[in-house]
């Protein structure tokens, strides 16, 4: 199985900024978040890419796209559905093929040598099957991830055959249903924010759409029937996400990628500084009362 | 291997033989070898089945089997040991014991100490598996991990946050359960645990109203609803709409303090829904943060309302649990932990509520059954234990899991004619007694454990009849399924247990048979035990007539009763339908979104007296649409006029009436002003105390010697009877404050137990010893029944009614001269009593329950005044008997021992004996050996057990005397001393008078008679003790507060140089006394029940209708 297309999704309404905004990237080079989520694409073997857009955004998105326009594709959700229709808005982008998927508001910091798209993308040519990112996590954070609940795949410690998928479960569920041999007690696999997806997933969307009628369909409704109809499999990964929409998710985001990065001890020192600058101020503050 | 290690350890009937059958057979040697193999399994066996089995095994040799081949040599206890076992270090007092056992010998009191120590740790055990079982179910494991805020991982669902500035409320309605059987109280979580195959319950979930409430009869809904909803500010603010109490909770420590107010239930379901996590307790954090992660707004809380309609406390029909539940089930909802906002649960979910309410009741120190939250289910359903299987928490411990399986019956099983058979056919009543289940809860798991053969057979019939009474309910034979329910209840039930059934209830089953006949067809026990909630089944033709004439019966048999039996309320008779929903939600917005009325009464007066601006949005908007509500509909209607009348209450006539009574009844029983207003100003100044109780610690206490019993002296006793120089004194002035922990009936009257073929009180038992003595020995024996202003008037009439048990020998009462008011207790004393005195300390979760109380009972004593009358409660329930000196003391003041004199003149000796001494007699060997040494006074006594507490027989300062528990200036002076007071007396009449400075003569001498009484009490101690009583109050609820009172008590006569005192030992069965209603199981299987029935002869007597 070859994964060629990629979707990336930025139509929600007051997140719809947040892909715009400029970041410094590992190699000090000044990107939009899209800019990197684009590259990261294409080193994960992708050649065309559907971005997902409030209608009247293309414009602005194609800009931050930097010089890679001319292998994206802007496609708007007309109505703001939700999650899984904005998802499906690229159905007809990816028709029969495989897809990977990355939210638009997340920057992926990768710690091992291959990054984490591109890990996926070749796990599921490997295993024909989609395939989602996840990592082990506290379950005081559940309220904001979907979850899954499935065994692990024997002689791999970071393979698991996916069995359940429950949107931002509570502890209560996730210990009914989602507990996964070997994690550590109170900790669940929650959805990375990368998965490689087959058509199939578009086809359960289009189903569960039809059916609600207007009503919000998210991507683990989705998943969840996808892990019943075949094989669907997660991989634990040991990078970073970075939720741009979180309080400070900006700034933290990018301390992120310049800590990992080539101008690491410039900033580690301009923290420092920063920091000392402070508590000596305080310190004159306080001897001047 | 022993014989009893292959029963824990077979499988098949092998593993059910019983305990008895093989020890019946062993002499002590082989017993004490048993011990000793069993003792060497259970610590080393990995099993917790086994373990407990064999703990149970070592208590029952220990209990019942050794003290049979030992004897009962006085022996003593060592008191490290009872330490240990105070403290709940079983493991360590068990080793005590047995090192004594080791180096004395085996003996009864080591064994009566053992016994206790290895039942106390077999049920501690139990209840650590039951409790890791309960934290090990999957979706409870993350609230015990969840111990900081930042790790609080519930948000509120966002439709409960939508409708500023009043947010909806979430409604979850649930029904109670009916059991049809409970096939013996297989619910136990032990018997579930280990013996899933016999773990089933056939129940139906009910809806509720009180027959003819008001008129016009409501129709029956769920009895049990609890309300939800975000509030503006940040506080979890709780109502309990039937008890009437509010509070705004502010933080953890207030969650977790659960007898600081009336809203214990409601923390423990906030605590187990998760909303404030179990693992968060302890923790010093604010609230406030952990509302706001919850809300997701700064500044917000949560209400939580609950109400109980109509239904009184007793019910049998699980309304605490399934209250618990439905408050579990509206946060639970509330937090999405369950799927469904609205409507029904899924099955998965009704699981988790179910096993949160476990959690729940094991958190507020209650303990239900697993079948309890029965109510969440729907309709009639087979409740089951189930084998543990791989992937469950119990697997590899027990044989069962702890949460059972719930099979709902369908349509098709039972159909729908069937239900409604079943509802043309039961009156389901409240009897209005509200008891105690926990102490039978124990004995079935004892008597699990041990598979006593009847009691074992009685299990297999419970089983066999959950068949039948399911296939009658199949087949819709309403008769049938009645006769079986009669059965189970008239067969195994009390075969099992005999205390499930009483007077009070088999008195209305016969009237039922007797006023319906044929069309009676069964009685139906709910729940524990019966008295409480009951069911009766009637042809349907005749059910209306039956609901009214079942109300008025039962009226009548409680006032015929209700000094006798402890009632918690009047009788009432219910409407029902059998719930086919379970427990269902609803979400109320905008104009719809109202508190329950009864809310308003609470919430509104306080409201109304705040400024206007001063009231947040929330309640602005709250009051606007209650009044809008008022106008328009029914269920609001009149309750300006209610609020009103709370604003502005109508005086105090209650309490004023109620001091009336009291005033009046204080004057006519010759209450002491001026001694009260002393013992008062003595007690507030310190002077007297339970800490002066004791004698001066310098004092030399040392263990003295009985006499033994003297067979030989028997001839002198036969002859002082035949001529008529024998009395007897029942003392009859007490309450049994023990035995219904403070409810306040007359024990003398109270129809403790079943012997020759029917329930008897003690006083027919006490007339039934004297009958046959009297016949045995050829004179008619005067018997005087001692009375007090709390049981004189029941106990004349029921002699009267009862005419007087057909005893044929004169029978006085001996009516009681002296009366005190109970004070509110110092603060000293009751830390005194809690702190400082050796407690049996509780399980963690009760004791931590027990020490909210007390400092909640200390807060009260210095709010209400410590020292001054207590006076808020029945004025019955305000006074005290002044201790049993008294009681004798007036045989001169009143009359009663001239009476005696005149009626047998040869008159010399009197039987003195406590009501509850029920194997007290005249016997002539004890009364010989007291005519013989020339005593003005022979005390009973008995060799010490662990249980006899309260003082006994000792040299004191030289002077062999009775020593008062009271009086010992240190705990472990008392396992010293290996004789106990049995408090049976033999009082010579004229060595007595001249203690008292009189002569038969001088008797006629009222005057005289009182300054000789007045001078000896004044050299008599006064203690100064605390007392539980009840307060009632609501619907069936109950409140025990202690109160402090003084008394004088007999045994110190003993100490009087000029009385010349001896003291025999007596057998156990002879001396033991009766003091709490736990004790009786024990006492029918020891061939203590035997023993005294072998002394009575029984007259056919009337019954008490």
């Amino acid at each position: 199985m070859q994964v060629r297309k990629a979707i990336l999704t930025a139509a929600a309404r007051t997140q719809r900024a947040l892909p715009l905004q400029t970041l410094i990237d590992s190699e000090g080079n000044k990107k939009a978040l899209l800019e990197i989520l684009i590259e990261q694409s294409l080193a994960a073997g992708v050649e065309e890419i559907a971005v997902v857009v409030f209608p009247g955004d293309e414009t602005s998105y194609a800009q931050a796209a930097g010089p890679h326009g001319a292998c994206v594709t802007f496609i708007p959700q007309p109505e703001p559905l939700g999650y899984g229709h904005a998802l499906y808005c690229g159905h007809e982008f990816t028709g029969s093929d495989p897809f990977l998927h990355m939210v638009g508001d997340h920057l992926y910091v990768s710690t091992g040598t291959t990054p984490s798209a591109r890990r996926l993308v070749e796990l599921a040519g490997q295993e024909r099957c989609s395939v989602s990112g996840v990592q082990p996590t506290r379950e005081s954070l559940l309220p904001r991830y979907g979850t899954v609940g499935g065994r692990r795949v024997s002689g791999r410690s970071d393979l698991y055959r996916v069995e359940t998928v429950i949107e931002k479960p509570t502890p209560t569920e996730a210990e009914q249903r989602l507990l996964v041999p070997g994690i550590r007690t109170g900790s669940y696999l929650c959805f990375f924010g990368i998965h490689v997806l087959t058509p199939k997933v578009m086809e359960i969307l289009g189903r569960k759409l039809a059916e609600a009628k207007g009503q919000p369909v998210t991507l683990v409704d989705a998943l969840a029937e996808l892990a019943r109809q075949e094989q669907y499999l997660a991989v634990e990964d040991t990078g970073r996400r970075y939720d741009l929409g979180d309080p400070y998710g900006l700034l933290i985001a990018q301390l992120a990628m310049a800590l990992s990065g080539r101008d690491r001890t410039e900033v580690l020192r301009q923290i420092l500084e920063l920091m000392a600058d402070r508590e000596l101020a305080r310190s004159e503050a306080g001897a001047a009362r | 291997m022993s014989r009893l290690t292959s029963i824990i350890t077979s499988c098949g009937e092998k593993r059910d033989l019983a305990l008895d059958a093989v020890c019946r057979g062993l002499d002590l040697a082989g017993l004490l070898e048993e011990c000793r193999a069993m003792e060497r399994f259970r610590r080393e066996t990995d099993s917790f089945y086994e373990r407990v089995r064999a703990l149970f095994f070592l208590y029952a040799m220990h209990r019942f089997h050794l003290p049979r081949v030992v004897g009962d040599a006085p022996r003593l206890i060592p008191f490290d040991g009872y330490e240990n076992l105070l403290q709940r270090r079983f493991e360590e007092a068990i080793e005590v014991f047995l090192a004594a056992q080791e180096r004395e010998g085996a003996s009864a009191a080591i064994s009566s100490a053992l016994a206790a120590s290895y039942r106390a740790l077999g049920f501690q055990t139990l209840a650590d598996q039951v409790r890791r079982s309960v934290r090990s179910v999957r979706g409870n494991q993350w609230m015990f991990r969840a111990g900081h805020t930042e790790n609080y991982p519930l948000r509120l669902r966002k439709e409960l946050l939508q409708g500023e500035p009043a947010f909806p409320i979430l409604r979850e309605a649930t029904p109670v359960r009916m059991d049809l059987t409970h096939s013996g109280w297989s619910d136990i979580f032990f018997l579930g645990m280990d013996f899933p195959e016999g773990a089933r319950v056939v129940n139906a979930s009910i809806n509720l109203a009180v027959h003819g409430a008001g008129g016009s009869a409501p129709s029956p809904r769920p009895p049990v609803e609890a309300w939800f909803r975000v509030i503006d500010e940040p506080v979890i603010r709780l109502t309990s709409v039937d008890l009437k109490a509010t509070a705004d909770v502010r933080s953890f420590d207030e969650v977790f303090d659960f007898p600081r107010d009336y809203l214990g239930l409601l923390k423990a379901g906030v605590i187990a829904s998760g909303l404030v996590p179990p693992g968060i307790e302890g923790s010093t954090e604010p609230l406030e943060p952990l509302l706001e992660r919850l809300t997701g707004r700064t500044g917000h809380g949560i209400e939580l309302v609950t109400c109980v309609n109509d239904i009184p406390k007793g019910s049998r029909l699980a309304v605490s649990t399934n209250l618990l539940a439905s408050i579990i089930a509206v946060c639970m909802r509330a937090t999405a932990q369950i799927r469904t906002l609205t409507g029904g649960m899924e099955e998965a979910d009704r699981r988790i509520v179910a096993a949160r309410a476990i959690l729940g009741e094991w958190l507020g120190g209650s303990g239900g059954g697993w079948q309890d939250s029965g109510g969440v289910w729907p309709g009639i359903k087979l409740i089951h234990g189930v084998n543990a299987a791989q992937g469950d928490p119990e697997y590899g411990i027990s044989r069962g899991r702890l949460l059972p399986d719930h099979k709902v019956f369908s349509r098709t099983e039972i159909p729908t004619a069937t239900r409604e058979k079943l509802e043309a056919s039961l009156v389901l009543v409240h009897g209005g007694m509200a008891q105690d289940v926990g102490p039978i809860l124990e004995m079935v798991t004892e008597k699990y454990l041990l598979r006593s053969e009847l009691e074992w057979q009685g299990r297999r019939e419970a089983i066999r009849l959950l068949d039948e009474i399911t296939g009658h309910l199949q087949r819709g034979d309403m008769r049938a399924l009645g006769a079986s329910l009669q059965r189970n209840f008239e067969g195994p039930l009390q075969t099992i247990i005999p205390w499930a059934a009483n007077l009070y209830t088999n008195t209305l089953i016969e009237r039922a048979r007797r006023e319906w006949g044929e069309d009676f067809w069964g009685f139906w026990m709910l729940g524990g035990m019966s008295g409480g909630g009951m069911g009766f089944l009637f042809n349907p033709q005749r059910k209306a007539e039956a609901q009214t004439r079942m109300q008025t019966m039962m009226s009548q048999t409680r006032r015929a009763m209700e000094h006798c039996v402890p009632f918690a309320m009047e009788p009432v008779v219910y409407d029902f339908t059998i719930n086919e929903q379970g427990s269902q939600a609803v979400l109320c917005r905008d104009a719809e979104a109202l508190m329950p009325a009864a809310y308003y009464t609470l919430h509104v007066p306080p409201l109304v007296r705040t400024r206007m601006p001063r009231l947040s949005a929330v309640r602005r908007t709250e009051l606007e649409r209650f009044t809008a509500a008022c106008r328009t509909r029914s269920e609001y209607a009149g309750m300006v006029e209610t609020i009103f009348d709370h604003l502005l209450p109508a005086g105090q006539m209650t309490a004023d009436g109620a001091g009336q009574s009291l005033k009046d009844l204080l004057q006519a029983y010759g209450f002491d002003r001026v001694q009260h207003e002393q013992i008062r100003q003595e007690l507030r100044a310190g002077r007297i105390g339970l800490a002066q109780n004791r004698l001066p610690d310098t004092s030399l206490i040392e263990d003295a010697e009985a006499d033994p019993l003297d067979e030989s002296h028997r001839e002198t006793g036969i002859d002082a009877l035949a001529v008529g120089q024998v009395a007897v004194v029942s003392l009859a002035g007490g309450v049994g404050t023990r035995w219904t922990r403070g409810a306040g009936v007359v024990k003398a009257l109270h129809p403790f137990c079943k012997l020759g073929g029917r329930y008897r009180n003690f006083l027919e038992v006490h007339l039934a010893k004297s009958l046959r003595a009297s016949r045995q020995y050829g004179a008619e024996i005067p018997h005087v029944i001692t009375t007090s202003y709390l049981t004189h008037e029941a106990i004349a009439a029921h002699l009267d009614a009862e005419a007087n048990y057909g005893y044929p020998g004169p029978l006085l009462l001996s009516p009681g001269r002296t009366i005190g008011l109970r004070m509110v207790p110092m603060e000293r004393d009751l830390r005194f009593a809690w702190e400082e005195t050796p407690q049996q300390m509780l399980d963690a979760q009760a004791q931590k329950q027990r020490e909210g109380l007390h400092a909640a009972l200390i807060a009260w004593a210095r709010s209400a005044g410590e020292g001054s009358d207590y006076t808020a409660n029945l004025p019955l329930q305000c006074l005290h008997p002044v201790g049993h000196w008294f009681e004798v003391a007036n045989l001169l003041r009143n009359g009663t021992l001239l009476q005696l004199i005149a009626i047998r003149p040869r008159l010399r000796s009197i039987l003195v004996h406590n009501i509850d001494t029920v194997g007290a007699s005249v016997d002539a060997a004890v009364l010989g050996v007291h005519l013989a040494s020339g005593a003005g006074m022979t005390t009973e006594v008995i060799a010490r057990h662990l249980e006899d507490r309260g003082g006994g027989l000792a040299r004191v300062d030289g002077r062999v005397r009775l020593v008062e528990g009271l009086a010992l200036p240190r705990e472990e002076l008392e396992s010293r001393l290996r004789y106990y007071n049995s408090a049976t007396y033999w009082i010579d009449v004229d060595k007595l008078l001249a203690a008292f400075g009189l002569t038969r003569a001088m008797l006629e001498d009222a005057a005289q008679v009182d300054a000789a009484v007045r001078a000896l009490a004044m050299r008599m101690p006064t203690y100064v003790t605390l007392k539980d009583v009840k307060k009632r109050w609501g619907k069936g609820q109950e409140d025990v507060f202690p109160v402090a009172q003084f008394e004088k008590l007999w045994g110190d006569m003993t100490a009087l140089p000029e009385l010349q005192c001896r003291f025999v030992e007596v057998p156990r069965v002879r001396g033991q006394q009766l003091k709490e209603p736990a004790q009786l199981d024990a006492w029918l299987r020891d061939g203590s029940a035997a023993y005294a029935e072998g002394l009575c002869t029984w007259r056919e007597s009337q019954s008490l209708e």
